[in-house]
């Protein structure tokens, strides 16, 4: 076995089995760190695939933000319904193998469906020019109008996050 | 890692080395700390173990693994042990990414019958191509050290102080990767080693087809973007959670902060963590604003060539380029860190609100006018 | 030039992952127990008053909205750093001016952003 094999299979191992752990523990902080775990593991999977910038803004952004967010978030709770209602319940135990049927057809459909793409011919052309460089370029030739209403979506999500936070008279807290 | 198994294993080794060595440099950071601190404060520090108390932490890390390691009740434990073993991890693969030296090139050598080939050995854990990237993601995976030191000890004022710690490291990691674009667009690429090159010799640029040249300045990044060094130098402060922006381990307001319940060796490995935090940012601000490992107003070829010229053969006068330029980074590397443990010891510690307010409303601010004047320099400058 | 050895990053994560344990059992080991009927020792620290804690008290959203905007200004920080590292070299191919126009028409309306955000006081922290 190669390197490169041996590596993927390992990445793949570690990432699979994150996210198979962010389903099954109980508690939810557990969860997401799981969940931190497996995004650690895309963006290896991400530079294995020769995407380098894109694994660094995966663990900047995702790992290191959007996660962030989600386990300070968590910790603002008492979650000690949240572990028993997910412990027993057979509504919860029916939702995960149902889940985990619906998870196996995609992923089953995916495998099919992805033989029929072609291989990636332009390896070899981009292997030359820097990626990120490449990037750059195609983000303001080609997707310029994407890149502005991005920068509108996010001016969006700001002032829907402060009006969320603020309709339950949030950020004053209880004086 | 390498071709074949001679390279595996000195890279290996490479790997380990820089690990202990940020580990070991721990030590000798308290040492300088203490004894730095009772300098300012006039008194004498830690003198008694060792000549000049360098002894010290040896005898506490003796005390420190003999004290007793227990969780709380309420503690959760597989969090609580997690945490300080995490503490080290972004920070030490961070670190292996800054190179501290010029590549020494190894010549191919006969060992028993076949020919290992000329070998390049680079002076640092790995080269990362999109280096300032990865190292801003790395560390800012250090936000989960904090959480899970913090809800781990089962205690509100733990997870207080932890919550607070990690707004305020998420805050300045803002500012510190707004404050590196204008670098990154000077230099126009990510690769660490990339800029340290560009930031060779004396100081010149073109503009309006004039050449600027100044014989007695070196071109240093300092010299183009002094307000983004001010900003990023500021933030690495931040990160770290050094003064005056510590009060997340402030004494006077949640005791210790997130690392209260914690003792020992375990409090150790935090430490480890934030003086490696510390060495990161000082690493950063050398390689980005001060030439890295390269001399001022000599380039690393030009040194190369002086050490020729006095009769070393090739190997040994790259050997010696390598240490010589090792030294460079190194002292550049000393007085940075020298800089954080004298700012923590003058300056008074910010309260929390003042501190969010700095980094949102005005180091935030500041960093995007000094992306977006340097914007327009360079498309001026070139058009 | 553009690769992440990524061989060399996981052997570090692996070797320190596995250095930090031993080193919690070398801990624990040396450490030894003392004085297991106490159960104070065990209490988490109060500044020495045992058993205060309330349970019940909430904590503030701002963490919350600190994190989320957090998020939004990273994102557009990263949106960033293509831009940065092409500038040059869309100026030299002559593209420099609408690269710069539309970039600045994203600072704008990152710059709007933030500025509706301190205006709304979102971030006050009292």
């Amino acid at each position: 076995m190669t390197a490169d094999a041996f590596l993927f299979w390992f990445l793949a191992l570690v990432t699979i089995g994150g996210g198979s752990l962010v389903i099954l523990m109980r508690n939810p902080i557990y969860s997401a760190l799981a969940l931190v775990f497996t995004m650690c593991g895309v963006s290896a999977l991400f530079v294995t695939l020769g995407a380098y910038f894109v694994a660094g803004v995966q663990l900047i952004v995702y790992a290191g933000a959007v996660m962030v967010l989600f386990v300070m978030v968590l910790m603002l709770f008492d979650l000690k319904h949240e572990i028993e209602a997910f412990a027993k319940g057979q509504i919860s135990g029916a939702i995960k193998i149902l889940s985990g049927g619906l998870l196996a057809g995609i992923v089953g459909g995916a495998i099919l469906a992805s033989t029929k793409l072609s291989s990636p011919t332009d390896a070899a052309g981009a292997a030359v020019v820097d990626p990120s460089k490449a990037l750059g370029y195609k983000l303001f030739t080609q997707h310029i109008f994407a890149f502005e209403a991005l920068g509108v979506l996010l001016l969006v999500i700001a002032v829907g996050a402060v009006a969320l936070a603020r309709s339950k008279g949030g950020t004053h807290g209880q004086r | 890692m390498g071709r074949d198994i001679f390279e595996i294993s000195i890279n290996g080794v490479k790997l380990l080395l820089i690990f202990f060595m940020m580990v070991q440099a721990v030590p000798i950071l308290v040492w300088l700390e203490r004894r730095g601190s009772a300098f300012i404060q006039n008194r004498f520090g830690p003198n008694r173990v060792g000549p000049l108390g360098l002894l010290q932490l040896l005898a506490d890390a003796v005390k420190f693994l003999t004290k007793e390691d227990f969780a709380p009740d309420k503690a959760v434990r597989k969090l609580f042990y997690a945490a300080p073993v995490f503490a080290l991890i972004p920070a030490a693969i961070a670190y292996a990414a800054i190179p501290m030296s010029v590549p020494f090139t190894f010549p191919a050598f006969e060992f028993q019958g076949t020919t290992w080939g000329p070998y390049e050995l680079k002076a640092q854990g790995y080269e990362i191509g999109v280096g300032i990237v990865f190292i801003l993601g790395v560390a800012s995976l250090a936000a989960y050290t904090i959480l899970m030191a913090g809800w781990g000890s089962g205690s509100k004022f733990s997870l207080l102080g932890a919550l607070r710690a990690s707004a305020q490291v998420i805050s300045y990691e803002l500012a510190m990767g707004l404050s590196i674009v204008g670098i990154i667009m000077m230099y126009g690429t990510f690769n660490l080693t990339d800029m340290i090159q560009a930031q060779q010799g004396p100081f010149q640029f073109s503009a309006f087809g004039y050449t600027i040249a100044s014989e007695w300045l070196p071109n240093w990044g300092i010299f183009y973007q002094p307000v983004a060094f001010v900003l990023f130098f500021s933030a690495a402060f931040a990160e770290s959670n050094r003064l005056p922006f510590d009060l997340a381990e402030g004494e006077a307001e949640l005791v210790a902060g997130f690392h209260t319940e914690y003792g020992g060796f375990k409090m150790l490995m935090f430490f480890i963590g934030e003086y490696g935090h510390m060495m990161i940012a000082a690493g950063l601000a050398t390689t980005f604003f001060f030439g890295g490992y390269g001399i001022p107003w000599v380039s690393t070829q030009e040194m190369h060539q002086i050490i020729m010229g006095m009769g070393f053969s090739e190997v040994g006068a790259q050997g010696l380029n390598a240490l010589v330029h090792f030294l460079s980074y190194n002292i550049k590397f000393a007085i940075f860190l020298w800089i954080f443990i004298h700012v923590r010891w003058t300056l008074p510690r910010f309260r929390y609100d003042q501190l969010m307010d700095l980094g949102w409303k005005t180091m935030l601010p500041w960093a995007l006018a000094n992306t977006v004047a340097t914007a327009l320099v360079i498309y001026f400058v070139s058009i | 030039m553009s690769e992440i050895p990524l061989g060399g990053i996981l052997f570090l994560v692996v070797f320190i992952a596995l250095f930090g344990t031993a080193l919690i059992f070398l801990a624990r080991a040396i450490g030894g127990q003392r004085d297991n009927n106490s159960s104070v020792k065990r209490d988490i620290y109060e500044c020495g008053i045992p058993g205060q804690e309330k349970k019940e008290s909430k904590i503030s959203v701002k963490f919350y909205l600190t994190a989320i905007l957090f998020i939004l200004f990273d994102i557009e920080i990263i949106f960033m750093y293509p831009w940065a590292i092409s500038f040059k070299d869309f100026i030299a191919s002559g593209l420099g001016t609408p690269v710069l126009i539309s970039m600045g028409i994203f600072i704008a309306i990152f710059v709007y952003g933030l500025w509706w955000e301190v205006k709304s006081k979102a971030l006050e922290w009292d």
